[in-house]
């Protein structure tokens, strides 16, 4: 079962479009990164699941129902905190929190209660008097209290401190359950959801690059490092799969993005007779690196052409 | 706090990882036999990691016998496998083998493998 599916959505601004023919899909039960840069439609795909935004064409599926059809039944099972969540600054933590309580009937006071101690929230300050950190702290709150099934979480980490972005991750796998307990974050920066994650979608300019299990993408990945003895041209040009593909002197170095001990042993033997090759492997992080470096070259290539 | 040692390391898999710390801490007495194992939410707490990959983690301790799990306790260290020693020497096979492959297409010699295992494993405490 998917807690989200998209089929075929675009969302234009006027001419630009933002999102474009995006088919994703999120399983139930995973942490789910959606991964990109600044601009690649991360946010833009978020409002559309939330209703914030209708789509120009295609659709959105949240909890199995028409994401313009969300109703107050889906929407308590749902948490979202958003980098630009707008909160009423004129009201102190606690009357922020009294509003939000008779909205969701299964809000947990002893877990609203041990939240803002693991928040070290000040109760009776205002909104308007709180840090960025503290802001956060108190939508994700706002947003745990009732225990949704699924959080979705747009960049919540940016412009966060460390500290406070541990305390954030600690918040949300406080409410965690096993079984179909599910979050959807999106994010330009993977490093903090690295661990916490095990499903990641990559997003570029509004097209979907990737999406599959962490395991299976770390098991595809390797940086490749060929050492020559002789700083001799290879005669046959890299396959397809061979990212970034560059030689420096007797060095050549390459993302290689079908790894399998045997094939690549073989694919390397064939083009460097005798050198010594070693495969690392790649963090999420890398990984996404890279992909955007060989997006970009190939754009520049195509440009050329 | 997990009572075994960890650091997890980017771009290797979780579960494999946390696996192999597991066994380790068996092998060299930080985890004694009969002692309590943390708790699939603990271990995510702990780790930040997803629950569901915790709860994968456990299951696969407990299928390769290294926990033992007792409905409404909790997961303990198992006894050591029992059984015949070959039986066992064959569980090692196909990482013995990887090893002779890695260390033939470094130039090693046998003995330089040699050595290095005596090291290794003058180090667990053998």
């Amino acid at each position: 079962m998917n807690v989200i599916e998209t089929h075929n959505l675009v969302r234009k601004y006027g001419k630009t479009e933002a999102v474009h023919d995006l088919t994703i899909s999120v399983p139930t039960g995973s942490v789910f990164a959606l991964l990109g840069p600044n601009g690649a439609g991360k946010t833009t795909t978020i409002k559309v699941l939330m209703n914030l935004l209708t789509p120009t064409a295609g659709e959105a599926r949240v909890l199995g129902v028409d994401s313009q059809k969300l109703g107050v039944n889906e929407r308590r099972q749902i948490g979202y905190v958003s980098e630009n969540q707008q909160l009423p600054l004129w009201m102190s933590v606690r009357q922020f929190l009294d509003y939000c309580r008779p909205w969701y009937p299964a809000w947990d006071r002893d877990l609203e209660k041990k939240l803002l101690g693991r928040f070290e929230l000040p109760e009776e300050r205002k909104l308007k008097h709180l840090s960025r950190g503290m802001l956060m702290k108190v939508a994700l709150l706002s947003s745990l209290a009732y225990r949704p099934k699924l959080l979705i979480l747009d960049e919540p980490f940016s412009g966060l401190d460390p500290f406070v972005r541990d305390e954030f991750v600690q918040g949300v796998l406080e409410v965690s359950e096993i079984g179909d307990w599910t979050v959807f974050i999106s994010s330009h920066d993977i490093h903090e959801v690295e661990m916490l994650c095990d499903w990641v979608g990559i997003l570029n300019a509004g097209r979907l690059q990737l999406a599959e299990p962490v395991e299976k993408l770390q098991a595809r990945f390797r940086h490749i490092e060929v050492v020559l003895h002789e700083p001799i041209m290879p005669a046959v040009s890299p396959p397809e799969h061979w990212l970034c593909y560059e030689q420096a002197g007797s060095v050549i170095r390459f993302f290689e993005k079908d790894y399998s001990t045997g094939k690549t042993e073989v694919l390397c033997r064939e083009r460097f007779p005798s050198a010594a090759v070693t495969a690392h492997p790649m963090s999420l992080r890398e990984i996404f690196v890279a992909l955007m470096r060989a997006q970009r070259v190939q754009n520049t290539e195509g440009a050329i052409k | 706090m997990l009572p075994f040692t960890i650091e997890l390391k980017l771009g290797l898999p979780v579960t494999e990882q946390v696996v192999f710390a597991t066994k380790k801490a068996v092998v060299t007495g930080q985890l004694k036999v009969g002692s309590m194992f943390p708790s699939v939410r603990v271990l995510s707490q702990e780790l930040k990691i997803n629950p569901n990959t915790a709860h994968k983690i456990v299951a696969t301790l407990v299928t390769e016998g290294v926990l033992v799990t007792t409905p409404g306790v909790g997961s303990v260290v198992a006894e050591p496998l029992a059984g015949d020693k070959r039986e066992r020497a064959e569980l090692l096979g196909a990482d013995l083998e990887r090893l002779v492959v890695e260390a033939k297409k470094l130039g090693l010699s046998l003995e330089d493998v040699q050595s290095g295992l005596n090291k290794h494993w003058r180090k667990l405490g053998g």
